[in-house]
């Protein structure tokens, strides 16, 4: 019960400092106002459907600038604390070290929660006011008229926190052994990238002319690279939900969670032995 | 009983560079500190004093030796709830008030929800910082980011204190301020570890120093037995005419002693700054 109560107060000062960051005000402004005006974009939709369009700019947005905003913080808000020393005053106190790393990861998980949430509300209602909109020309032509689903907004709201979880927890885990900011940054980035393509691994573990050291490899990447494209079924689930494969969100979930689970963990172990 | 601190044997080695050549930041010291004593930790930088105090709080793990907390492994969960630390050159989250992070800090020290209003007020009052304790602590100066780094040191009613360098950077009448809250912890029971660069606070406040050099012990004891020079005595004179000198001379060589030199007593900087500043007295 103690331990709970300490890692709330870390998570929750992290929380409070990491709202007053500039980049996160700048990055949720700037993030709103892409989303709120992507109707404005969607002459770019290369013949796909209008909400369709609007749909993928705004989650791709949330995507892109979530990551930047989960790689960033997490790193700066640990090594600020490493930096400045507070960690040491801290540290010096009855708070053991895999509750102050939970704080600060459950801290920086909650800006996302936020982040996420807001822009979610911004996009959930451009596409209702879209919608209703060609629903009335569609009416009006006769034809089907498109909807878009509430309850799928909210299962995709869930999964892209889950997947900014995910981010972030790769992004602790190297800061919790790294020595530079920069470095945490970059590797941060680059676990992203990597996360994006892992499919590749998965489509080289599936060839059977590939030889034992490229199998053993990907086989390697797959459990140990988490798929951040599977979470990418946002449109689907708000625009069209009967065509996501049953299941797909719940393993999207239990998957993305076992990997934040694991690298939590790797990374208070790492921690622990890290001298202060 | 046992001590507040008790080091032995502590050797502690970094390892530099690529190659991992190692550093040897302390080198086989052993130190027990008394209990109820303010002990005055001193060197030159670099002399391993922080590293020490760092294996001391289990912030770093020792190459070899033991340390130990009031009769508890110093990296016990037990041993740092009681203590309390003050770091050097403390930083504290700005937008927090001065109650609000002595709160906060109480948290973490495992102060009960129901007494933590009363710790954070008596941790503030004890630092002088009832004031300003609704400040944001991004405002406050060198001197309130020490006294308030003090009283979230002392918010759990910690044993043992510990506070590197607590008057860096702080004017003459913010330091006496900090001594005279040292020894007030010290007439509260509480054992006190020092360390400073500032001889004339520490000679003035503590009862004990050890001073360090190239991570070795070099000299251990009560201030009073470290400073005294047996062998020499000092007469203070009123009215000293060449005269009376020269007899004093003459009738001390008579008697078999040697009069080295004289010369005019002189008070100290800080007196004299205590003395010419306004409100310097009672600071």
């Amino acid at each position: 019960m103690q331990s709970m109560r300490r890692i709330f107060w870390i998570a929750r000062i992290t929380f409070l400092e990491a709202v007053r960051q500039r980049l996160f005000s700048f990055l949720l402004l700037l993030g709103a106002a892409l989303a709120g005006s992507s109707v404005a974009f969607r002459f770019l939709n290369f013949g796909q459907g209008e909400l369709k369009f609007v749909a993928d700019f705004g989650f791709g947005i949330m995507f892109l600038f979530g990551s930047l905003l989960a790689v960033v913080m997490m790193a700066q808000l640990l090594f600020a604390e490493l930096d400045n020393r507070t960690a040491m005053t801290l540290l010096a106190k009855p708070l053991g070290r895999s509750e102050f790393l939970l704080g600060k990861f459950l801290g920086v998980w909650a800006v996302m929660a936020v982040f996420v949430l807001l822009l979610c509300a911004v996009l959930g209602a451009v596409l209702l006011s879209r919608a209703s909109e060609l629903a009335a020309l569609a009416e009006e032509a006769g034809r089907t008229a498109p909807v878009v689903d509430g309850g799928g907004l909210v299962v995709f709201a869930v999964l892209q926190w889950l997947r900014l979880g995910v981010v972030s927890a790769m992004t602790l885990l190297v800061s919790a052994g790294a020595r530079t900011f920069l470095f945490s940054v970059v590797a941060g980035m680059l676990a992203v990238l990597g996360g994006q393509l892992q499919w590749l691994a998965q489509d080289l573990l599936a060839k059977d002319d590939a030889g034992v050291f490229q199998r053993s490899l990907a086989w390697f990447a797959t459990r140990a690279v988490p798929n951040l494209q599977q979470f990418n079924i946002g449109d689907a689930l708000v625009l069209d939900p009967a065509s996501v494969p049953p299941g797909a969100p719940s393993a999207a979930i239990l998957s993305g969670f076992l990997h934040l689970t694991a690298f939590v963990v790797i990374a208070c172990a790492l921690f622990r032995r890290r001298e202060i | 009983m046992t001590s507040a601190v008790s080091i032995r044997g502590l050797t502690k080695d970094f390892a530099v560079g690529i190659r991992g050549l190692k550093l040897r930041a302390v080198d086989d010291l052993s130190i027990e500190i008394p209990r109820g004593q303010v002990y005055g930790l001193l060197g030159p930088n670099g002399c391993g004093k922080s590293t020490t105090l760092k294996i001391v709080l289990g912030l770093v793990k020792p190459t070899s030796g033991s340390t130990s907390i009031l009769g508890d492994d110093a990296a016990s969960a037990e041993a740092r709830r009681r203590t309390g630390f003050l770091p050097e050159a403390p930083y504290f989250h700005r937008f927090l008030s001065g109650r609000e992070l002595v709160g906060y800090c109480a948290r973490l020290s495992g102060v009960r929800e129901d007494d933590i209003r009363a710790s954070v007020d008596r941790a503030l009052e004890l630092a002088s910082m009832t004031a300003a304790a609704d400040r944001p602590v991004g405002t406050y100066s060198k001197g309130m980011l020490q006294r308030i780094g003090l009283a979230q040191a002392v918010v759990h009613d910690p044993e043992l204190i510990i506070l590197d360098e607590p008057t860096a950077g702080v004017d003459p009448v913010g330091s006496a301020a900090i001594g005279r809250m040292i020894s007030a912890m010290r007439s509260e029971g509480r054992t006190v570890v020092l360390c400073s660069h500032l001889l004339g606070q520490v000679e003035q406040v503590c009862d004990r120093v050890a001073i360090m050099d190239r991570g070795r012990l070099v000299l251990e004891g009560s201030v009073e037995e470290v400073l005294a020079r047996r062998d020499r005595h000092l007469l203070e004179v009123r009215g000293l005419t060449p005269a009376a000198e020269a007899a004093a001379r003459e009738a001390l060589e008579r008697n078999g002693a040697l009069l080295g030199e004289v010369s005019h007593p002189r008070r100290s900087l800080e007196e004299l700054f205590r003395e010419l500043v306004t409100g310097s007295k009672d600071a």
